[in-house]
């Protein structure tokens, strides 16, 4: 069904869909002020017994929220962080003791910890961006048992199997309930930086390196950066609980920080639900309360964890987040039609274009013995759309990955206004307006629809990390613009109604979409698209069509490689013939349609 | 070659298929007959390659295949191999790290030892390009004859329906009148063949009917007798779509 | 000293080696790691010390017993932990439930065995001398098993259709070639492969629960280092590794060799992040 929308009407609905103050917003926030609440008043129904289990369970959380951000959210598989917990533990009681230098007090102490935890969650995480995923879960596993061994050996500091006493905490935090409250609210501080950060570009930006990481680097997101500044936070916050957990276990040998431990820590979040917050909180609790029911369960505390585990990924990998996500639950309207409206892409895409054309020269490019692409010459215009065809293994898609930065050619060049384009600098095609879409759509499932689009302008933001982690006004600019800006692309391309919508509910035309918009989030000045007619209906190749033009009307270049004859001929200014990597035709759509060698060639003569 | 008598039909009628969320088959009907050679055409994308490995169980489908008036719901490409179809893969796979000879006995995995080695030297006879490096490792082959060889690998098991996809793709044209020549053969004994090409005029030359699928419909169902079918083809293969999602 | 560094190490050096054709084994076949090929090689040990030492089997049939009881793991770890998963789009699911098979498996261990090593039974009642079976018996188990392997990839059909598989999943079922039996079978093998490491290291390692997180980590360098599915790589890292930590134990001790062994193991990694061999024999895409 058809629905006209005004641009006045697309946005009265965007303002009721977002912003503060809505029941949407209320909703979020609520779990975490009833588990404050409950923690608040807890000395009040707890006894001493039941104290010490709730500060564990705080200065677990302080640990894990941290490292949610790591396997949560940026889904490295980190199994070995009890080694920042071990150093942390060490660093804190260590210089508080003065076992190596004049005492410090603990409060300082504690933030040396912290300098100290970053410092190795980068070395720890690090090679995260080198290695595949068994490879580095192995690595943290090694990492976490040489800490351990070396507390062991390194006697003069750590008192070897000995041990060292914890820090204690001056008042009002050296009483039990006391320095239960330091810890709550510690832990409701690293709750709501993490929850900052999930809301957040920069939280977006990770869930799209974990689950579409070519769609990040599209959008210019660079993963070193970004996975660096994760690693030092959840290193000096692990680090942090290890001081905590010094304190509360008053004494510390090596032995407590046992692999159980990065076990609990691990599996808490996976429980728990990744791209979440609540999910691993009490995830958290659940993990550090149950076997203190029962006697018996303690010693067989780790097998359960474990078998919770293996439940949970077999059968409900989202988790908890999953379980209690009941928004998601309500149905979606079937006969959904996707109209895309033309106005609103005009207003999207009001940057001024580019003063030149993006351009091809003399491009060449081998595998082994084979030519994937000999000598092609092309011109994308701004304004224009350019049509690359040709057959299966004809060099279409090596083109376009040569573009957008996935191969460096080995002759000629992609020129941008003139100047050569760096060769394999793929996330740096999204800063120079070159976006991207990809011929099986990449798109973080478990994300909304509206939160995938927003991650296409991640570069668009000015805040930085630290100004979102603590929740500081350019954070909430950035995080307006950017919703504002996702809505008005998401109703361009005709979507703005599936916006609160979990991605992976979607039908697959509705992907290519949204993928679209995605990329117009960049305001681009050129658009790459590869093959986004594929598994349309006819009807959807119409509003495709329709969305294309209207893109290059508002001066965006298009490249688009495709099959299908419809478009083709349809919409575009120039075709490109390729087969076998060389330019076979070149002119307007009639021109090739009437081409003797092109017939033959398309069709496989 | 002696080919097992039955009636080696294949009915596919309503078929629908895709990857995931992709559908990429929509209501398909297709017919093969016994000791037939059909050409199944199509630009890419169409769903060819889709539409074979449905029929032969590595993709799941719904709709309705019969072969040989057996329902082959459910079927894997372990129980259609027993059946009587063979598909041979696009891309002249073969298992380099294997000689020919242990190639071919592979594909006769499942058969009694005697049987095994009984069936890949009648194989071997149709192909003596082939024949002649029985010891050597495929990865020595050229690409022409690990297509041969991959061919080959689908007949051991003398099956009444043999499927080929794109077998001349990669191909010079010499290798690929040399693999036609084989298929031509097949139809003289009475195996049926499925032929998926890219090469319109060779295959049109070969086969009994011809299929042109396009996005995943049939737009055109012909014997290849038929007067002005290159013309019907290519207004079939550049026409609007006028399907419903 | 230094022929007690060379036999350490090179017997420990196989034990790792054997734990590295586990992995490699499994990933063959479905192109996935397993974190239960250390926890096979406790077993091994442990199951050794419970039905030998403990129940008083003759050796023999303890041994058939324990390598059994590898199958049975590696049967396990294929249809609860990997054939569920391999499915699913998330790839790094396999990585979760394998991890949460072998925790479980060794917090059993650990509770219902015993927490401490316990001491696994003289294999044959020999005296003990320089070349002593404590050291021999995983070369030997080593050297049949790397024999072994090469006898049935090289000259039987199934591990004809082991090698199909591994190269090419697709045209391997595309030909009718069982997959889903030949991976189980493989699976399998892999468990009494690493069932036969621990059970040969028995004498040295102790039978001990600890193994496990030892032998995951330590068994895993060599299938890095020599190349992903790559065996004779393995083989030849295993026994390097195992000179190494010897060597490493010998002049700086038991706590800082750990550390040099972890040490070297990263830096090469991270510059070749492909192993120094390279991964076996892909099919060319």
């Amino acid at each position: 069904m058809d629905t006209q929308a005004t641009p006045e009407a697309t946005e009265l609905r965007a303002v009721r869909t977002t912003g503060q103050g809505t029941p949407g917003a209320l909703g979020a926030v609520l779990p975490f002020l009833v588990l404050l609440a409950v923690g608040v008043a807890f000395p009040l129904f707890g006894g001493g017994y039941w104290g010490v289990i709730a500060t564990r369970a705080c200065v677990y959380w302080v640990l894990v929220s941290g490292l949610n951000l790591v396997v949560g959210f940026a889904g490295q598989i980190a199994i070995g962080w009890v080694a920042l917990l071990t150093l942390g533990a060490y660093a804190t009681s260590v210089l508080a003791a003065g076992n190596v230098m004049p005492a410090l007090p603990p409060y300082l102490a504690l933030v040396c910890a912290a300098l100290v935890g970053a410092v190795f969650g980068l070395i720890v995480g690090l090679p995260a961006l080198r290695l595949r995923t068994f490879y580095f879960a192995i690595t943290t596993l090694g990492f976490a048992t040489i800490v351990t061994q070396v507390a062991l050996a390194w006697q003069s500091v750590t008192g070897g199997g000995i041990g060292v006493p914890g820090p204690v905490f001056p008042e009002p935090f050296a009483s039990q309930w006391g320095f239960y409250y330091f810890c709550l609210g510690l832990a409701a501080v690293c709750t709501w930086m993490t929850a900052n950060i999930a809301a957040s570009r920069f939280g977006r930006a990770l869930t799209a390196i974990r689950d579409a990481e070519v769609a990040a680097e599209a959008s210019g997101i660079a993963k070193p950066a970004l996975l660096a500044i994760v690693f030092l936070f959840s290193g000096a916050v692990a680090a942090v609980a290890g001081g905590l957990f010094a304190a509360l276990q008053s004494y510390i040998t090596p032995d407590a920080f046992t692999f159980d431990l990065s076990v609990l820590f691990f599996i808490a979040i996976l429980i728990g639900g990744r791209s979440s917050v609540l999910g691993p909180l009490l995830g958290t609790i659940l993990l550090t309360v149950l076997p203190e029911f029962a006697a018996p369960l303690v010693a067989w505390s780790t097998f359960l964890y474990a078998a919770l585990l293996l439940v949970i990924v077999l059968a409900i990998p989202g988790g908890i987040a999953e379980l209690l996500d009941f928004r998601n639950r309500r149905p979606l309207e079937s006969g959904r039609a996707i109209v895309p409206q033309p106005r609103l892409v005009a207003r999207l895409l009001d940057a001024a274009p580019a003063t030149g054309a993006l351009t091809l020269d003399q491009l060449g490019l081998s595998f082994g013995g084979v030519r994937a692409i000999d000598g092609l010459d092309l011109e994308i215009r701004p304004g224009q759309v350019h049509g690359l065809i040709g057959p299966n293994g004809s060099g279409k898609t090596t083109t376009l990955n040569v573009i957008s930065g996935y191969y460096a050619p080995q002759r000629g060049a992609v020129r941008l206004e003139g100047a050569a384009l760096p060769p394999l600098a793929r996330h740096l095609r999204a800063h120079m307006r070159i976006a991207r879409t990809f011929q099986t759509p990449r798109i973080v499932g478990s994300a909304s629809v509206l939160q995938n689009v927003m991650i296409g302008g991640t570069i668009h933001g000015h805040g930085t990390f630290v100004e979102s982690l603590l929740s500081l006004p350019r954070h909430w600019r950035d995080e307006a613009m950017l919703r504002e800006t996702a809505m008005l692309a998401l109703a361009a391309v005709g979507l703005e109604r599936l916006a609160p919508v979990r991605a992976d509910r979607l039908q697959h035309a509705e992907l290519r979409f949204i993928e679209i918009a995605r990329a117009l989030m960049l305001r681009p000045a050129f658009l790459l698209l590869d093959e986004p007619a594929a598994g349309l209906s006819a009807e959807e190749i119409v509003r495709l069509s329709t969305l294309l033009l209207a893109i290059a009307r508002a001066g965006v270049g298009v490249l688009l490689v495709e099959h299908h004859p419809d478009l083709i001929f349809d919409i575009c200014h120039h075709v490109t013939v390729l087969n076998l990597g060389r330019k076979l035709a070149a002119g307007t759509p009639a021109e090739i349609r009437s081409h003797r060698e092109v017939v033959n060639a398309y069709l496989g003569g | 070659m002696p080919i097992s008598a039955a009636d080696p039909l294949l009915d596919v009628a309503g078929l629908s298929s895709g990857y995931g969320k992709i559908r990429v088959l929509f209501g398909v009907d297709l017919k093969v007959g016994p000791g037939e050679v059909v050409a199944l055409l199509g630009p890419n994308g169409a769903g060819k390659t889709t539409l074979l490995r449905a029929v032969s169980g590595l993709l799941p489908w719904s709709g309705s295949v019969r072969f040989g008036g057996c329902d082959l719901t459910g079927f894997g490409p372990r129980d259609t191999v027993k059946r009587g179809i063979a598909h041979v893969v696009e891309g002249h796979r073969v298992f380099t790290q294997l000689s020919v000879l242990d190639n071919l006995l592979l594909a006769a995995y499942g058969l009694a030892r005697v049987e095994r080695a009984a069936r890949v030297e009648e194989v071997l006879e149709l192909f003596p390009e082939i024949a002649a490096k029985r010891r050597e490792r495929a990865a020595w082959l050229s690409g022409g004859q690990q297509q041969i060889l991959a061919v080959a690998q689908g007949l051991v098991r003398r099956p009444r329906l043999l499927m080929l996809d794109e077998p001349s793709a990669g191909l010079s044209p010499v290798l690929v009148d040399r693999v036609l020549v084989v298929v031509q053969r097949l139809r003289e004994a009475g195996t049926a063949v499925l032929l998926v090409e890219q090469l319109i005029e060779k295959a049109l030359a070969i086969a009994d009917r011809v299929y042109a699928l396009t996005r995943g419909s049939i737009v055109l169902d012909a014997e290849t007798s038929e007067a002005d079918l290159p013309h019907r083809l290519e207004q079939a293969y550049m026409a609007r779509s006028g399907r419903q999602g | 000293m230094i022929e007690s560094i060379i036999l350490s190490g090179t017997a420990m050096g196989c034990i790792y080696a054997l734990i590295a054709v586990t992995y490699n084994v499994m990933f063959s076949a479905s192109r996935v790691f397993s974190f239960t090929a250390g926890t096979l090689g406790m077993l091994g040990g442990v199951l050794g010390a419970l039905f030998i030492a403990r129940m008083g089997m003759p050796v023999a049939l303890g041994f058939i017993v324990v390598l059994a009881g590898g199958a049975a793991l590696g049967l396990v770890t294929e249809i609860v932990a990997v054939r569920p998963v391999l499915k699913s789009l998330d790839q790094h699911l396999y990585v979760l439930s394998t991890l949460a098979l072998a925790l479980m498996v060794q917090q059993f261990t650990a509770i219902e065995w015993s927490t401490e090593p316990q001491p696994f039974p003289r294999l044959f009642g020999l005296a003990r001398v320089d070349f002593d079976q404590q050291f021999w018996l995983p070369m030997l188990a080593c050297a049949v098993v790397i024999v072994g392997l090469e006898l049935l990839y090289r000259h039987t059909l199934i591990g004809h259709a082991f090698l199909a598989i591994a190269e090419d999943n697709y045209a391997a079922r595309a030909l009718g070639l069982p997959e889903r039996g030949l991976r189980m079978t493989s699976y399998a093998l892999a468990g009494v492969i690493g069932a036969l490491a621990g059970f040969a290291g028995g004498e040295m390692m102790l039978a001990f629960f600890a193994n496990a997180p030892l032998l995951t980590f330590y068994g895993f360098v060599p299938v890095s280092l020599g190349g992903m599915g790559n065996n004779r790589g393995a083989v030849v890292a295993g026994l390097l590794l195992g000179l190494f930590q010897q060597t490493a134990n010998f002049l700086v001790g038991g706590i800082f060799a750990s550390v040099a062994v972890f040490a070297v193991f990263i830096i090469v990694l991270l510059a070749r992040p492909d192993g120094l061999v390279g991964a076996a024999q892909q099919r060319r895409v």
